[in-house]
């Protein structure tokens, strides 16, 4: 059984310009154990998705239209709020993408951990302070500093609270919302180091959200790209890197520029991302395509089977084959 | 080639409630014409500052900068007025750098109404539809706001303002850190070809190693004021010398599976550019450290031809 499974999920935000469409039907799964990497550009729907599964899509604007996420089993989506908050926390964490704004500035980062562990675990003050002592220094951070104040860290050092936080229950799914863009490239290597690390003591399954290709090829075992509220495709790390099936994909890849090899001019997608409020009727992703053709435009691809347990949104691949099979 | 930019011993301190904060600390570099000098470095030190004492922005606390053999320090308003014209710069965030109170073509046509370059209005509106088609942006655009752009087309009313006065000399401060990747690549791209069609020389400031490696000419390493390396960038992708940029190129994450990495982990943080303490300033998170690195500032010294260094041991650390 996967530790957590999406099924169809779809979360539309009801305002006055019209329904934007952030999240569009979307499947996913992660094992136990797993990090599943989710890339895309800003507005692609990977927050929301987030903030779906920690059932916390701000209602209103924000609504789940339809689809259902089991976790251990159970689909999330029917509990109530009371049973939600038991898990949301515990089970499932999430680390926010900015740590400057993530922590209360008001109270010592110890009883912000306290706070979580007292939530859900029956322990006296004096043993939830243990444990956060024992987090501050998991996340390397010496535990004489348990009294200190947000701003008497560095933002390395805030983030490295808030995984802390996040991981103060040993929770079995954490939900990384991008959590090394606002940190400098030394420390973004310590910091993603020392997840790995925990997260292999710990066993936790992770969601690492990020458009930086290069931490996912670092951290993740599974991919998945998001384009417009859709995962356009999905797959092993080998797969999505090795051997690029979706023409949004290749293009991400050609527009980073490389370290490793000497590249003139770099090949950007073209255009810009559609308007979530007007999506197009065929492919989303058509109108920046540079191997689209008019059957793109008329009707939404499905998802196909590159290879075992390789996926991509895209008409081509259906064309392809079907000429391969006639071929034979 | 004369240089266009000489700088020398280029300081900048600030004053600050707990003493001096040293931004800019004793940098020099030359600066050829349609060339480009990428500046790397962590957040806080002193890129920005660098760029913006540059072009005046900020006043130099001492040291000289000649732009084309003249000196700019010490010139009179006037005169820095004049050679403004020649040195633009291109802001970080195309979301603050914008007046929102101001359309598309207003922003863009501020800079030739400062300097009266056009002697009617109909001229200044057709120098402005050039400058937005050089920029690709769409006519239409014109009368729009920067509220109603996306980050990638305010970034082009950047450098389209930045591009009125014909300059020859562009401070790019992290113009495409705010961008998304496959915008990014846009903006990259477009900077290069501006670059080739009009002999344009940039000091392109970023953190983002793989851009700087993409587009610039050389490199210049800072670490908290100081010049820590600079050199060609082929050079430094294939042979770097200072602890630092081995720890600040070992730690990019590369897109790219498969490929063996030796990772230099850095202990500890960036530390204070206040009243900063005698001695190397990247002493306490090096490896290789020593006494003498905590009493003794190294200088920048030539390793290799045009290859600079500033560490005491590099050719121990190096066996060179």
């Amino acid at each position: 059984m996967n530790l957590l499974e999406i099924k169809g999920l779809k979360i539309h935000y009801i305002t006055d310009s019209g329904v934007v469409r952030a999240v569009n039907g979307i499947d996913l799964e992660i094992n136990r154990g797993e990090t599943l990497g989710l890339v895309g550009e800003t507005g692609a729907g990977k927050t929301t998705t987030a903030l779906g599964i920690m059932c916390q899509v701000p209602d209103p604007p924000g609504k789940v239209v339809e689809g259902e996420i089991f976790f251990e089993g159970s689909n999330l989506l029917e509990k109530n709020a009371r049973e939600i908050r038991k898990i949301r926390g515990s089970k499932i964490s999430m680390i926010f993408q900015d740590p400057m704004t993530a922590l209360n500035p008001v109270v010592t980062i110890g009883d912000q951990i306290c706070e979580v562990i007292r939530l859900h675990q029956k322990t006296s003050h004096a043993e939830s302070i243990k444990i956060a002592c024992e987090m501050l220094e998991l996340v390397g951070i010496p535990a004489e500093r348990i009294n200190e104040y947000p701003h008497q860290f560095s933002g390395g050092m805030k983030q490295r609270v808030v995984i802390a936080i996040a991981l103060a229950c040993k929770p079995s799914l954490l939900i990384a919302d991008e959590p090394t863009t606002a940190l400098d490239v030394t420390i973004q290597a310590q910091v993603l180091q020392m997840m790995d690390k925990l997260k292999k003591e710990l066993g936790t399954s992770m969601l690492m959200i990020t458009h930086d290709l290069g931490v996912v090829a670092e951290i993740c075992d599974r991919v998945a790209i998001m384009y417009a509220g859709e995962i356009v495709e999905y797959g092993t790390l080998e797969a999505i890197f090795n051997n690029t099936a979706h023409p949004y994909t290749k293009g991400l890849f050609g527009s980073i520029p490389s370290l490793v090899l000497d590249v003139e001019r770099l090949s950007p997608i073209d255009g810009l991302m559609p308007d979530p409020t007007q999506l197009p009727t065929g492919c989303s992703f058509a109108p920046r395509c540079n191997e689209k053709m008019s059957e793109c435009e008329e009707r939404k691809p499905e998802l196909f089977q590159v290879s075992p347990g390789h996926f991509s949104k895209c008409i081509h691949h259906k064309n392809e084959m079907h000429k391969e099979s006639r071929g034979c | 080639m004369s240089a266009l930019l000489e700088v020398k011993n280029l300081k900048k301190y600030f004053k600050t409630p707990r003493g001096m904060l040293h931004a800019v600390d004793d940098v020099s570099f030359d600066l050829n014409s349609g060339k480009t000098l990428g500046v790397v470095g962590e957040s806080g030190c002193g890129k920005s500052t660098l760029g913006r004492v540059l072009i005046n922005l900020l006043e130099a606390t001492d040291g000289e900068i000649f732009f084309e053999g003249n000196n700019v320090i010490g010139m009179k308003k006037k005169q820095i007025k004049d050679l403004r014209q020649y040195m633009q710069i291109i802001f970080q965030d195309p979301y603050s750098s914008l007046d929102p109170r101001m359309s598309v073509s207003e922003i863009i046509a501020e800079p030739l109404r400062i300097y009266e370059v056009c002697k009617s209005n109909d001229e200044l509106k057709k120098r402005v539809q050039e400058l937005m088609k050089i920029v690709g942006l769409t006519e239409r655009l014109a009368n729009a706001y920067p509220h109603e752009l996306d980050g990638g087309r305010r970034q082009r009313i950047g450098i389209a303002r930045a591009l009125a006065l014909n300059p020859k000399f562009i401070v790019c401060d992290e113009p495409v850190s705010a961008l998304d990747v496959s915008i990014q690549a846009q903006i990259l791209n477009l900077m290069q070809d501006l670059q080739k069609e009009r002999g344009l020389t940039y000091l392109f400031i970023t953190h983002n190693l793989s851009v700087v490696k993409h587009i610039s000419d050389d490199i210049m390493v800072m670490y908290l004021g100081n010049m820590v390396e600079k050199c060609n960038t082929k050079a430094l992708f294939k042979r770097n010398f200072h602890p630092y940029t081995k720890a600040l190129l070992s730690a990019i994450p590369i897109p790219q599976i498969g490929i063996e990495k030796r990772r230099i982990l850095l202990e500890g943080e960036i530390s204070s550019p206040i009243n900063p303490k005698p001695g190397c300033r990247f002493a306490s998170r090096c490896i290789y450290a020593k006494e003498r690195c905590n009493s003794e500032q190294p200088v920048l010294r030539e390793i290799l031809a045009d290859h600079f260094v500033a560490c005491h041991y590099v050719e121990s650390i190096n066996i060179l």
